[in-house]
């Protein structure tokens, strides 16, 4: 069959993109069903109903009371308010330390800057374990040598976050200071303005949609971190994945809560990651389009 | 990532000033760098240069109290780790490291095949494009920990989601498979990663296919090349770092993967042990339940030996790569 050329390469593209929103569909269908699951009963969940639960009289029920018994159960109250207090001095701390850190590597070639970047890379490669055993002694260590408690506390975390996220968004930051015209400084620098003024002024402002995008990133990353918070927090202090993987184990067969738990795990960080999607993806893929 | 990171560049030397005047001429440098350079010191290298140290001791909850005081074992843990066969360290090992080889390699390919076919399929103009892009992105919002949970009850037996699906409406298996335990385990581990990280790399390969200059696609047809030939003379090579980085990230990250499985698994009567043991899960699983913390830390560094000759490997194959073309 002799089909003209425009129109072979538009069934072709048809049948992409068929192909491709399938594909979409069956990607997004494990979140959808983690929601839709989240509103049904937990025994219809185990049997696997489809569909949404039904009471003695046959009528629908969404059982909407899971998110209230969640509530009650997980205590998810503490451990949301544990994760936003540790994930967000964690963002601050590091975003402190990194954009310093980022525009002096990108700014100065100065004695021990190769020694430093070096490091901060070779850090990626060092498994989290080999830094939790002694970390974890040290700490227990400490409070018996000096009785201030740090195991257990928002501090010790804080602390150990924000040094374990610094390498990473130094290396992501590096790339958004180096984007900024030098000139600009430069100018200033002839205007009269002192180095430190120059990166509060200029850098600074300028890097903004990157040090924010950086920011929300390593908030991302510390939300989603569990060996550390495992061993590092107490009943007072634990965060949400060391709270909903304790309730997994005491609770085997409350599916429904263990959705409705997920859900609002899940909530923030989407609503974070759309308000601010343009930046990170931008943040994220600059270094791969520089190569 | 930009590839300066990864070439060592060399300072200059010819500079006439002293090593002492140029430290002066940058001190903002080292104001700068300092607050890092301190955190860093007390809780990367120290920790290292501990847990290195801590390897050679016979460190349990008895001797805990002693710290770095407790008894000097030489290669003692090392043995258990390695040889002796009676240690509880040693007796997953083997099935730990088999697993952790074939969830790395395996996960590392699916994820960044996955994302180089949906890649290509954005890589095109439609309505609509960057709302399916960002569509796409959403398994790799959701946090590692709703991951393994949520996977763990969808891999169910009898209510599981995969198991409805499978069964129930496309009648592709005669009967419900477990896949929580027996060899099915490595599958229900490996998917929802790949579920999880093939966004990053599409998004990463994307932007990478963005920087293709159309005139060589042009080019090439009016050379007379058809799509396979483009495909592998034009967007292979030029792909090419983001394959770098890509590459070594998954394997570095995959090798050290511990969220899912714990998870999905627990730390207690429901892991799968042989079956669905990772590395790092074994090592906290010693560490932390057993408080073997020397068996722990020998175990991890030797971990982190193997990764660093990994990762030079993959280096010194990369760089010969590059001059080879």
């Amino acid at each position: 069959m002799a089909l003209p050329y425009y129109a072979k390469k538009r069934i072709i593209d048809v049948i992409i993109s068929c192909f491709m929103l399938l594909f979409l569909l069956l990607t997004l269908l494990p979140v959808g069903w983690m929601v839709f699951s989240s509103l049904k009963s937990s025994s219809d969940i185990a049997i696997g109903r489809v569909g949404l639960s039904r009471n003695v009289a046959g009528q629908v029920e969404v059982h909407w009371d899971n998110y209230v018994d969640m509530w009650k159960n997980v205590n998810f109250g503490l451990y949301l308010k544990n994760s936003l207090i540790i994930c967000g001095a964690t963002m601050f701390l590091a975003m402190i330390l990194s954009t310093l850190a980022s525009y002096a590597l990108s700014r100065f070639k100065f004695p021990g800057s190769d020694l430093f970047s070096n490091t901060i890379l070779a850090t990626q490669m060092i498994p989290a374990i080999m830094y939790l055993i002694p970390l974890y002694i040290m700490f227990v260590k400490f409070t018996v040598l000096t009785e201030i408690p740090i195991k257990g506390t928002y501090t010790g975390l804080i602390l150990i976050y924000s040094a374990f996220f610094v390498p990473f968004s130094i290396w992501i930051l590096r790339g958004f200071f180096a984007s900024i015209p030098k000139e600009l400084e430069e100018a200033a620098r002839i205007d009269g303005c002192s180095a430190l003024q120059v990166f509060w002024y200029i850098a600074l402002p300028l890097a903004r949609p990157g040090i924010i995008a950086t920011g929300i990133y390593l908030f991302l990353q510390a939300w989603d971190e569990l060996m550390f918070a495992w061993v590092l927090t107490n009943g007072d202090t634990m965060t949400i994945p060391v709270g909903i993987r304790l309730f997994v184990g005491n609770y085997q067969n409350r599916f429904d809560l263990m959705m409705a738990a997920a859900t609002v795990a899940t909530i923030p960080v989407v609503v974070l990651f759309f308000l601010l999607q343009k930046h990170i993806v931008k943040g994220l893929t600059a270094g791969a389009v520089k190569g | 990532m930009p590839r300066e990171f990864l070439v060592v560049k060399k300072p200059n030397r010819k500079s006439k000033k002293g090593l002492w005047q140029r430290i002066k001429q940058d001190r903002i440098a080292y104001y700068f760098i300092a607050p890092t350079a301190l955190a860093m010191l007390f809780l990367h290298v120290s920790p290292i240069c501990q847990g290195i140290y801590m390897s050679f001791l016979h460190l349990n909850q008895n001797t805990l109290q002693s710290y770095l005081l407790a008894p000097f074992v030489w290669f003692d843990n090392y043995y258990k780790v390695l040889i002796d066969p009676t240690s509880p360290i040693r007796i997953g090992l083997f099935e730990a490291v088999r697993n952790t080889v074939i969830y790395t390699v395996v996960v590392t390919i699916g994820t960044l095949g996955v994302g180089m076919v949906v890649a290509l399929m954005l890589n095109r103009k439609f309505w609509g494009r960057s709302l399916v892009r960002t569509l796409f992105l959403f398994p790799w919002i959701v946090p590692t920990y709703v991951t393994g949970l949520l996977w763990g009850i969808m891999w169910l037996k009898e209510g599981g989601l995969v198991n409805v699906m499978l069964v129930d409406w496309l009648h592709l298996l005669p009967f419900k498979p477990s896949w929580l335990t027996g060899g099915n385990t490595m599958w229900a581990i490996i998917i929802p990663t790949i579920w999880r990280y093939w966004p990053l790399s599409m998004l990463m390969l994307l932007a990478g296919l963005q920087t293709i200059p159309d005139e060589l696609y042009e080019a090439a047809d009016i050379d007379g090349a058809g799509p396979w030939t483009k495909f592998w003379m034009i967007t292979w090579p030029m792909l090419r770092p983001v394959w770098f980085i890509l590459i070594l990230f998954g394997l570095i990250y995959n090798t050290y993967s511990f969220n899912i499985v714990i998870m999905m698994f627990g730390f207690g009567a429901g892991f799968p042990g042989e079956w669905g043991d990772l590395m790092m899960t074994n090592i906290f699983r010693n560490s932390f339940q057993l408080w073997n913390f020397g068996t722990g830390a020998a175990a991890s560094v030797l971990l982190l030996c193997v990764m660093i000759a990994i990762v030079n490997v993959w280096f010194r194959y990369f760089k010969q790569a590059e001059e080879m073309s």
